[in-house]
């Protein structure tokens, strides 16, 4: 990321990072699942889909998701994802402070 | 690419070239062709230069891939191990982690990637291997089996389960409870060091569980294996490309009938699609270099695509070869003899072909439309 991107990025919109998501899913999936729908027990989802997940995170909001929160837990639903990405966009805020 | 990684190793590319056939038949690569290619970087070519890396993006390292798998399948797979397993620290570890081993596998020390037991291949949920925390520490039960470059390795990342999750943990082979036996005779990529990892209440410092347990065991094991398919998918794409380069100078060189072979057009066909599927496969595994390049969420139906198209062309293309090449390509070490060989592997490992048809056969059924967000996207 560069230096431009974190002192530009916008105060973090949760109701749209949660639209967003539901979009992809939506186009990925066919199925609009609701915000605290379980994707994996309901089928929408399997460990292929949660990479592809993974990926469309890091590159839409210029996080990274390490080791430690690659857990389904994170991916289960859309609200758990967008909780994630404002906590990674929070901590890499505070990284970049010191 | 710059051209620097082929020229600046010329001479070990010219080292391989002439012995591949050699280490085929002896069944073993020299450990000092390994660690000086593994402390050149060149067997996990995408580690970021802080770590002692080369840096390159998926397309260079895949077109290095490419170039080592033309030569010789066994150390491609060897490369292959080696960049999955820095893989799964850049992905799984912390930062410390990565400082810690990264280095070590730019330096000159070999790794493997331990999934598979001997009741755990296609359906690695079954997997029994067991890690247990026991404070600052963590210990090792279980059985891997057909572990690629295990029997060089000082290291081997070792999937397993940690309670209702799962980890994976860097296992130094020195370590007191590791014993490694080789796979007798393996069909193809015989110089690979196929191995069986026995793992007797091994303890090590619970530093070495990557990112901690905790994870999800699929959700592990998919992103380990991206980085591993789309090596096998360039590896693959050389395959095709010692194929080509071997036959094309026989069917020009080998006179029957009063004319090169190549003048005959059933010969001329075979070498015909034997060019279409080394130009198929390349084009799949460059779109899904791009993918991995831009950070597409696309990769990894992409790489699920490279590794089934390339294998099945691998596949075909060597069996093809072999029938041009008849006689003259029909002794063990021969390039086309090896092809033939580790190709039919390629279908087997990181995922089936089957495996790999009902994960694409998902795709298609979820999205109905495969490549709808690249074409929206242009
Ligand atoms: C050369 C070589 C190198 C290897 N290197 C490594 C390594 O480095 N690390 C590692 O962990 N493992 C490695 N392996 C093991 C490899 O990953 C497994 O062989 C592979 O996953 C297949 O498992 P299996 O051989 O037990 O076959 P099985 O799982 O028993 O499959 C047998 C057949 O059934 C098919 N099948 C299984 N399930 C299904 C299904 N649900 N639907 C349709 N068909 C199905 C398979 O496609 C296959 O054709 C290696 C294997 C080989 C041969």
């Amino acid at each position: 990321m560069t230096p431009e991107q974190q002192t530009e990025k916008a105060p973090f919109d949760t109701d749209a990072v949660v639209d967003e998501i539901t979009r992809f899913v939506a186009e990925q999936t066919r199925t609009t699942p609701d915000v605290d729908q379980d994707l994996f027990t309901t089928g929408i989802a399997n460990s292929m889909f949660a990479m592809q997940l993974v990926v469309f995170l890091e590159q839409a909001y210029r996080v990274t998701v390490a080791g430690p929160d690659l857990q389904l837990s994170n991916f289960r639903t859309i609200k758990s994802m967008a909780a994630l990405v404002g906590r990674l966009q929070a901590e890499s805020a505070a990284d970049s402070d010191v | 690419m710059s051209d620097g990684h082929f020229a600046e190793h010329e001479a070990t590319w010219r080292l391989v070239k002439e012995n591949a056939g050699g280490w085929d038949i002896a069944g073993e690569i020299p450990r000092t062709v390994l660690s000086g290619l593994g402390a050149a970087g060149v067997l996990c070519a995408e580690v970021r230069k802080e770590h002692g890396g080369l840096g390159l993006g998926s397309q260079e390292s895949g077109k290095l891939t490419a170039h080592v798998g033309s030569l010789c399948s066994s150390l491609r797979s060897v490369m292959t191990s080696q960049g999955m397993a820095a893989w799964t620290v850049q992905r799984l570890g912390t930062r410390e982690q990565r400082a810690a081993f990264l280095p070590q596998l730019t330096g000159g020390r070999l790794a493997a990637v331990a999934f598979s037991e001997p009741d755990a291949g296609s359906d690695l949920g079954a997997m029994t291997t067991q890690l247990r925390l026991d404070g600052d520490t963590v210990i090792v039960d279980g059985s891997k089996t057909w572990i690629t470059a295990a029997a060089y390795a000082d290291l081997i990342v070792v999937i397993g389960t940690a309670g209702d999750t799962a980890a994976a943990v860097v296992v130094p082979t020195d370590a007191q409870g590791v014993r490694i036996e080789k796979v007798p005779h393996p069909m193809g990529c015989r110089a690979a060091g196929h191995a069986r990892v026995q793992l007797e209440g091994v303890r090590l410092p619970a530093a070495n569980v990557l990112g901690g347990t905790g994870l999800s065991l699929p959700f592990l094991v998919t992103t380990a294996l991206a980085y591993g398919r789309m090596s096998v998918a360039w590896g693959c794409v050389g395959i095709l490309r010692g194929c080509l380069g071997a036959v094309t100078e026989h069917a020009r060189s080998r006179r029957q009938f009063g004319k090169p072979i190549a003048e005959h057009q059933l010969v001329a066909r075979r070498i015909a699609e034997l060019y279409a599927a080394e130009r198929t496969a390349t084009a799949v595994c460059q779109q899904a270099s791009e993918c991995w390049e831009s950070g597409s969420p696309d990769q990894v139906i992409a790489t699920v695509l490279a590794k089934h198209v390339g294998a099945t062309e691998a596949v075909r293309g060597a069996a093809s070869a072999l029938q041009i090449m008849a006689s003259a390509g029909a002794s063990d070490g021969h390039v086309v003899a090896r092809a033939y060989r580790d190709a039919k592997l390629m279908e087997i490992i990181e995922g089936s072909s089957e495996i790999c048809q009902l994960e694409l056969a998902r795709h298609a059924l979820a999205t109905g439309h495969g490549t709808a967000r690249q074409e929206e996207a242009q």
